[in-house]
């Protein structure tokens, strides 16, 4: 009798009985080298749910329930505005993040004043020689702009359908801090290019800061890196926008979408 | 180390796998760990407040189950697969393209350079902050107090942020103040004209953003500013109030071949 450990499953000897396609092999000899590092056994549950779910029907609508279709379908694209809005989102953070390769968040490089600055020269740069960066800086601002109008719009939808009501307050008030968060979104990216206009609106926001009573002179300092504009107030407006909203703004939209999910749409009657 | 020391692994006592100042580190058997009925009981406070009502509303639950007529039955529907993802691919990618091409045609503008030293002659944000930007503007009707001699007692900055806070503040509070199943704009005109209200306020107070392009009177601006979304609201009413008599008379006509009279 041999010393070596008994293999209670032999599952290569189980894969040679059967007699298997080479795919089915593959993919077998493959599961079971992962599975015994793995143990995707334990998962395999959780699997099979979720290939269930995917595959659930959609139960019937109380529009469909009531054959309000007719209805419902003429005012359809007013339902789908915060669809459009989280794609619009993401189009703009897709090519955001490729505008981010090129952009440099920098006052540097003005000899006098109304000289270009780096961050200018940068966009200069993005939409004159990069490939495609032209469409690339369009792209980004036409999805803001669409997120906007649609985030706008989609609100007022709410409000005239009445789906802000019980049980359902929680989400409109979550959807009134998404709307002041995606015109700071809008803002601080209208003061990335540092161009004149940039520039004027950025002095606006600092001057409304200082005009607030107790905490003005503290939010001054907290976003725009002074109360003169500057290099700070450049990489502020850029680490805000690149880095502090899309977390806020994504983590928001996804507690917003749950909420959705948790308590049903509100369906027009 | 003195040679005393026995490794844990090898039986030590619970004394030697003491961790730092703490008890010994051994899990309470399983006689001693309390049930969660003997939890409820043991504590006090915020806590047995939450398990009361945890329990008072699962019973809300079962009785409501116990006395709904609701038969669970199969609903015929769209699977999610093929049906609502294709439609939902179908959607995206409409808005997708519509936003490429928009990008395609309308390239974005792109002005001088900043220059701290010179002001421009027209300063604005962009399109969706013109409305903010108008409740910067209202300075002339900042009140100013007889007794101060005619000054004003905010700073026109601080007037227009104090605008913002009473916006957002009233949108906020919508869901509190508004409530009951009404779901349609005729069956509230009040809130419907009040909906409208805001929407014209929104377009005028951009309008008066951009005051440069009206070849108006200022003070014309301002009142026509707060005139037309009042106009806008009571037309608003006067048509939702007209509209409710026949949508109220063919709700009911349809309620009453459903369910006639006995």
């Amino acid at each position: 009798m041999s010393l070596k450990k008994q293999d209670d499953m032999d599952h290569n000897a189980w894969l040679k009985s059967q007699d298997l396609t080479a795919i089915e092999t593959a993919f077998l000899t493959t599961l079971i080298w992962l599975d015994k590092r793995l143990r995707i056994v334990d998962y395999l549950e959780l699997l099979e749910t979720m290939y269930y779910r995917a595959n659930l029907q959609m139960p019937k609508s109380h529009t469909e329930q009531y054959d309000l279709d007719n209805k419902f379908w003429y005012w359809y694209p007013l339902y789908s505005l915060g669809s459009l809005s989280i794609i619009a989102y993401l189009l703009a953070a897709v090519s955001g993040a490729l505008l981010g390769f090129y952009y440099a968040p920098s006052t540097a490089g003005a000899a006098a004043q109304g000289d270009p600055t780096a961050a200018y020269d940068s966009l200069v740069m993005i939409m004159k020689d990069v490939q495609f960066g032209f469409m690339l800086r369009s792209i980004h601002r036409w999805a803001a702009q669409f997120m906007v109008a649609a985030v706008f719009l989609h609100m007022l939808r709410v409000y005239f359908t009445g789906a802000y009501k019980e049980p359902r307050e929680v989400n409109w008030i979550l959807g009134v801090v998404l709307i002041a968060l995606t015109l700071l979104f809008g803002f601080s990216g209208y003061v990335l290019p540092w161009k004149q206009l940039s520039f004027w609106a950025a002095q606006i926001g600092v001057e409304l800061a200082l005009a607030t009573p107790i905490v003005g002179e503290w939010a001054a300092q907290l976003l725009f890196g002074g109360f003169t504009l500057g290099q700070a107030t450049l990489v502020r407006m850029y680490i805000l926008h690149v880095f502090v909203l899309p977390f806020v703004v994504t983590a928001l939209i996804a507690i917003h979408v749950g909420i959705v999910w948790v308590q049903g749409i509100a369906e027009p009657h | 180390m003195t040679d005393d020391t026995t490794p844990m692994t090898d039986g030590g006592t619970d004394e030697e796998a003491r961790t730092d100042g703490g008890p010994p580190a051994t899990v309470p058997p399983d006689d001693e760990t309390p049930t969660w009925s003997e939890r409820k009981e043991r504590s006090q406070g915020l806590a047995q407040l939450t398990y009361q009502y945890f329990e008072r509303s699962r019973r809300e639950d079962e009785d409501l189950r116990a006395e709904s007529t609701y038969v669970e039955r199969d609903v015929l529907g769209f699977p999610t697969w093929p049906h609502e993802t294709i439609r939902n691919l179908a959607i995206t990618s409409f808005f997708l393209g519509i936003m490429l091409l928009v990008a395609a045609i309308l390239p974005s503008h792109f002005g001088d350079p900043a220059n701290p030293g010179s002001t421009p002659a027209i300063i604005l944000p962009d399109w969706y902050l013109y409305w903010s930007f108008g409740l910067l503007k209202l300075s002339p009707i900042n009140p100013g107090l007889a007794v101060l001699g005619g000054n004003i007692i905010v700073s026109n900055e601080l007037y227009g942020l104090i605008a913002h806070g009473v916006i957002f503040g009233v949108i906020t509070l919508v869901p509190f103040l508004n409530k009951g199943n009404a779901r349609r704009p005729v069956e509230e005109p009040g809130w419907a004209a009040l909906g409208v209200t805001g929407v014209v306020l929104a377009i005028t107070l951009a309008v008066l953003a951009i005051q440069n392009f009206f070849p108006f009177q200022l003070e014309l601006l301002l009142s026509l500013t707060f005139m037309l979304p009042v106009a806008a609201g009571l037309i608003t009413y006067a048509v939702l109030k007209t509209m409710r008599e026949g949508y109220m008379y063919d709700l009911n006509r349809r309620y009453y071949m459903l369910r006639p009279p006995k």
